[in-house]
This record gives structure tokens, C-alpha cells and sequence, in this order.
């Protein structure tokens, strides 16, 4: 698999703010790479490098394999923070503007239109867009030209519910029809539902990166409750395929092990230590804590 | 190029400021020439005007007229030129030009373009002027005898324009940027004008505008209080070349390094 961007020890400081410290991941060609953190993690700092809007204080970055030029972002489709449009012309004569700095046809705009649900209005000032309908033009400008490649950043920022819904559906198909797609994103939901692989940013660092069930690691875990808690978390860690107890409440343990282990070879097993389950039930951490233990720690 | 010419022209195309602001530059330029044949030559006596000797709109005289007088008016295309260039700041569309596949420094360009197409509209509109003026008013003949005035005034043009980019792409702010220059060009420049030259002589008529104004005296008015400048018109032309090259090299400096 090639890869579409190669980020190098990019760094970027705002004064006292360390933006970005020595972020390097690969994005394979193909993948849904959400670039997930909290508000204020580098997100957006770190897309704006990559589309040359800020320039990094160290470190480097190829995109399609090559250095970086306008040549590249031609062929990327970017949607960054919030919509850029001149606010006295049309929304078609401002994809008109977009379609001409791609090297793009001016015939592909009306799919565009069509696909972001603006034919109605495309002849009216973006001005009078609402925010709704501004976000659907930036996705138009974004695809325009069928890039191979989209950047988006918080895709669904202004969208209501439905919409939301919309550019879910829009970003599985075109993940399907395998194109790239970058998106950073602070919605886990989002990230859940579309994305292969992640790169996790805390405060400008990067915690991890790769595929989404690697980085943000989500083992079953099994839920084990007995009369005598004590008993069993002591009996538990001698079980052979034990990994780990998880912090929980309630006099209910959660357990992991680096085994698929059977609840019933459990439940027998902790029987034969003379431990008699009262609770027994197999789980799977949710993507929050999982992400929330990355990024608390 | 031509597709950033191109995409210049989408973006102005329709856009209603723009032809105000190109309807008001041609008639600033055309305009005051009436104003001031009425002033000079209905208003003083025939005597007079013997005394004054050729009349301001007579060839080769109203070459220099219609030049200087263009001079003093034509500040409304930089007021254009800094509209449009913190449009783009306003409307975050510099960021979305570079973000969909422009270099950096094919958006400086694309101002730059505008510069020289402003100023080339500013000329050609004085052009015409000394035409039609040259042709109605005066009573000699066609003649390109110091036609070169008007070159004079396509560079002053061309660094007054070249001052308000780089103020345009400073402040980003509408407002503020065309209050600054305004206040530059009525009065501040002036200021330190009288300033350097009370301390430091002569030195001080080299300023941007200065320069140009030293470079393009109004006619008669020359004959009675000595507005030239002192030096040479080849010093302040190379002065006026040099402001725009270092205009220029500040500005894509600015644009090839700053965090847009």
C-alpha cells in the first residue's frame, strides 16, 4: 500500500504554545485516517502545514510521495475549518473561482451542486447561504474534480442532524469507491462509524497512530462478580490467560485476558478455586474510554 | 499567468464595488481637467494669460498638466487596489487559494497583476485626457514633446499602488488600511517631508510620493514658486524603481513565510 502523506517531526510553536511537537505518522493510500484530540490538540494546526496555509517551525512532509507543491493540493480535495468564499458572488461563480485554481473543468460543478444539495441555490450570493448550506458548498468545492484524495477537518461543524447523517453516508461512499480520506475530527461517533485508522494528538503530541483498533486498543473484557471481591481479584490473576484488571466500581471486576476466554470455562474454572460467580458477563470497551485513557494519562 | 488573470477576473466580474471604484478612477482623472481649464483659462483675464505665456493645455504643456494633475486624484485606485486585496483577508480566500492548489506567490501575483493593470488604466485614461483636452482647449499643434511626463506618472502610479499593497497585506483590515493610507497620503508623508528637509535638506523630497510630485510639478504654478525638486529627474526616477523593488521583495517575503 503507498502511502499519501508522510509527516516528519513537524513541529510548530505559537509563541508559549507548543502547537506541535515532533508529529511524524503515514497515511495509507485508501484508508479513512481520522486525526483525533481534544480542542486546542494540533488538529487543525497540523492539517493548515500540510495544505501550506502555516508553515512548520521544523520537520517535513510528502504528500503522494513527493514534496509538497501546488501541484499536489490540486489534486487534493480540502475542507478546513470554516468555509472561504467571497460573500458577493454566487454560489456557483465561486466554485467557478475553485474549479479554474484546480485546473478543474467548469462542467463538473453542477454534479457538485447536485451532490451537496445546493442546484436550488446556486445562483444565489454565498451571503445569504446559512451556515448549513456554506458547509455543503466548501464539501462541493472539496469535490470538485473527484479528488482522489479529501481533507476534511470537523466535516460536520454546522451541520444539523440530518446533514450530519448526509456526509456520513458521503464519506463511507466515497471510502468505498477507494479514495483517501483524511478528517480530523473530536467526534468519536464520527470517527467510530467511518474511520480504518487513526493518529491521536494530545496537546501537540502524538499519542499513537495506525489502524483504529490497534491504537485505541479495545480488548473484550469480562465482567466478574463474586460475594468475596476480594477472593476473586486475588484468585483472577492466577487464571493462565490473565492481562489485567480494569479499574471499576461496584464490587464488579473487569478483566482482561490475552486469550478469547469462554464464560463458561470461566465460570467453571473460578468454581474449582472454590469462587462462586454471582455476575458474568463479556464486554467491549467503548472508543471513548479507550480514548479518554489515551489522552487522560 | 493568464489563468491567474482569469481567476482575477472571476472574482471581480461581478462584483459591483469593483466598477464604482473603476468609474470613479476614470472620471478623477478626466473630471478635474474641466475643473481647472474653467479656473485657469475662463477665469483669468486674456492679458494675463499673454503674460503667463502658453496656455496649460497647449502641446507640449498639456502633457505635464493632465500628468500632474492625474497624480493628485488618482489615489482612488490604490483605495481599489487595497479593497481588493484585504477582501481576501476578510473573507479568508487567500487561505482557500493556497489551500486549493495556488503557490504562494501566485497569489502575490495576482495582485501584482493588479498593479500593473491599474496603473496601465490610469495611464491610458491620461492618455486620452491629453486628447481630448490637447485637442478641444489647446491652439497648437500634436506633438509628443514632453510626453514623457505621463511615463513619469505611470511610475508614480505604479508606487503609490505598490505602497498600498504592501499596507493591504500589513493591516488585512479594510478599514484601517485605506484610514492609513489616506492619512499617509494627505498629510503624514507631508509631515515628514517638512520634517527631513527642515533638518537634513534636500533628502527629504524622496519620499514615495514626494518623489513623484517633485518629479511632476503643475505647469505656470512651477514658473511662479519653484515646486520642482532639486535633484535630477533621473535621481527620483531611479528612487521611485527602487521603492517599488523593495516594496515587492517586502511583500513576497511577507506572503512566502507568514502563516496565513
Amino acid at each position: 500500500m503507498s502511502t499519501i502523506l508522510s509527516v516528519q517531526n513537524i513541529s510548530k510553536r505559537y509563541g508559549a504554545v507548543q502547537a506541535l511537537s515532533a508529529v511524524s505518522f503515514d497515511i495509507p493510500a485508501g484508508s479513512v485516517f481520522g486525526i483525533l484530540g481534544p480542542n486546542g490538540s494540533g488538529k487543525t494546526t497540523l492539517l493548515g502545514i500540510v495544505t501550506d496555509v502555516l508553515k512548520a517551525d521544523g520537520g517535513s512532509f510528502t504528500l503522494m510521495g513527493a514534496l509538497p507543491s501546488a501541484v499536489q493540493r490540486r489534486q487534493i480535495g480540502t475542507l478546513l475549518e470554516t468555509p472561504n468564499f467571497y460573500h458577493y458572488l454566487s454560489g456557483y461563480r465561486n466554485l467557478q473561482i475553485v474549479a479554474n485554481i484546480k485546473q478543474q473543468s467548469e462542467s463538473d460543478i453542477p454534479r457538485v451542486l447536485e451532490l451537496a444539495g445546493l442546484t436550488a441555490r446556486q445562483h444565489s450570493a454565498f451571503k445569504t447561504y446559512s451556515l448549513g448550506m456554506k458547509q455543503r458548498l466548501a464539501i462541493a468545492g472539496a469535490m470538485l474534480g473527484d479528488p482522489q484524495v479529501l481533507i476534511l477537518d470537523e466535516p460536520a461543524n454546522g451541520l444539523d442532524p440530518v446533514g450530519i447523517a448526509e456526509v456520513r453516508n458521503l464519506i463511507r461512499k466515497l471510502a468505498q469507491s477507494g479514495k483517501t480520506i483524511i478528517m480530523a475530527s473530536h467526534l468519536l461517533d464520527e470517527v467510530e462509524k467511518v474511520c480504518t485508522h487513526v493518529a491521536i494528538l494530545r496537546r501537540g503530541e502524538l499519542l499513537g497512530s495506525g489502524a483504529v483498533n490497534v491504537v485505541l486498543a479495545r480488548d473484550n473484557f469480562i465482567e466478574i462478580g463474586s460475594a468475596d471481591s476480594k477472593a476473586l481479584a486475588q484468585a483472577i490473576q492466577h487464571h493462565p490467560a490473565f492481562v489485567q484488571l480494569l479499574p471499576s466500581g461496584d464490587g464488579v471486576l473487569q478483566v482482561t485476558f490475552n486469550d478469547k476466554v469462554d464464560p463458561a470455562t470461566l465460570n467453571n474454572w473460578c468454581a474449582q478455586q472454590g469462587i462462586w460467580l454471582s455476575h458474568l458477563q463479556t464486554s467491549r470497551k467503548s472508543l471513548e474510554t479507550a480514548f479518554l485513557e489515551l489522552t487522560n494519562n | 499567468m493568464l489563468q491567474i488573470i482569469k481567476i482575477e477576473w472571476l472574482k471581480v466580474k461581478n462584483y459591483r464595488t469593483f466598477w464604482v471604484f473603476i468609474a470613479l478612477g476614470v472620471l478623477s482623472i478626466l473630471a478635474p481637467n474641466f475643473v481647472i481649464h474653467d479656473v485657469f483659462i475662463k477665469n483669468i483675464p486674456p492679458d494675463a494669460q499673454k503674460l503667463l505665456g502658453q496656455s496649460i493645455y497647449d502641446f507640449p504643456l498639456v502633457w505635464q498638466t493632465v500628468a500632474s494633475v492625474s497624480s493628485y486624484t488618482s489615489g482612488i485606485f490604490s483605495l481599489l487596489l487595497i479593497t481588493l486585496v484585504t477582501n481576501e483577508f476578510t473573507y479568508k480566500t487567500h487561505r482557500q487559494n493556497i489551500i486549493d492548489g495556488w503557490e504562494r506567490s501566485d497569489f502575490v501575483l495576482s495582485k501584482v497583476f493588479w498593479i500593473v493593470s491599474l496603473a496601465l488604466l490610469a495611464f491610458l485614461t491620461s492618455l486620452v485626457a491629453v486628447f481630448i483636452f490637447g485637442g478641444i482647449y489647446g491652439k497648437t499643434a500634436f506633438s509628443f514633446e514632453n510626453s514623457r511626463y505621463l511615463f513619469f506618472y505611470l511610475l508614480q502610479i505604479t508606487v503609490s499602488l505598490s505602497l498600498a499593497l504592501l499596507l493591504a497585506m500589513l493591516v488585512k483590515r479594510t478599514g484601517l488600511a485605506i484610514i492609513l493610507f489616506l492619512g499617509y497620503v494627505t498629510f503624514l508623508e507631508q509631515l515628514l517631508v517638512s520634517i527631513i528637509k527642515h533638518y537634513f535638506g534636500n533628502i527629504g523630497g524622496l519620499f514615495p510620493l514626494q518623489a513623484g510630485d517633485e518629479l511632476l510639478p503643475f505647469p505656470i504654478v512651477e514658473k511662479l514658486v519653484k515646486i520642482s525638486g532639486p535633484y535630477d529627474s533621473g535621481v527620483y526616477l531611479a528612487v521611485l524603481v527602487t521603492y517599488i523593488v523593495v516594496i515587492m521583495w517586502l511583500v513576497f517575503r511577507k506572503m512566502l513565510r507568514a502563516d496565513l
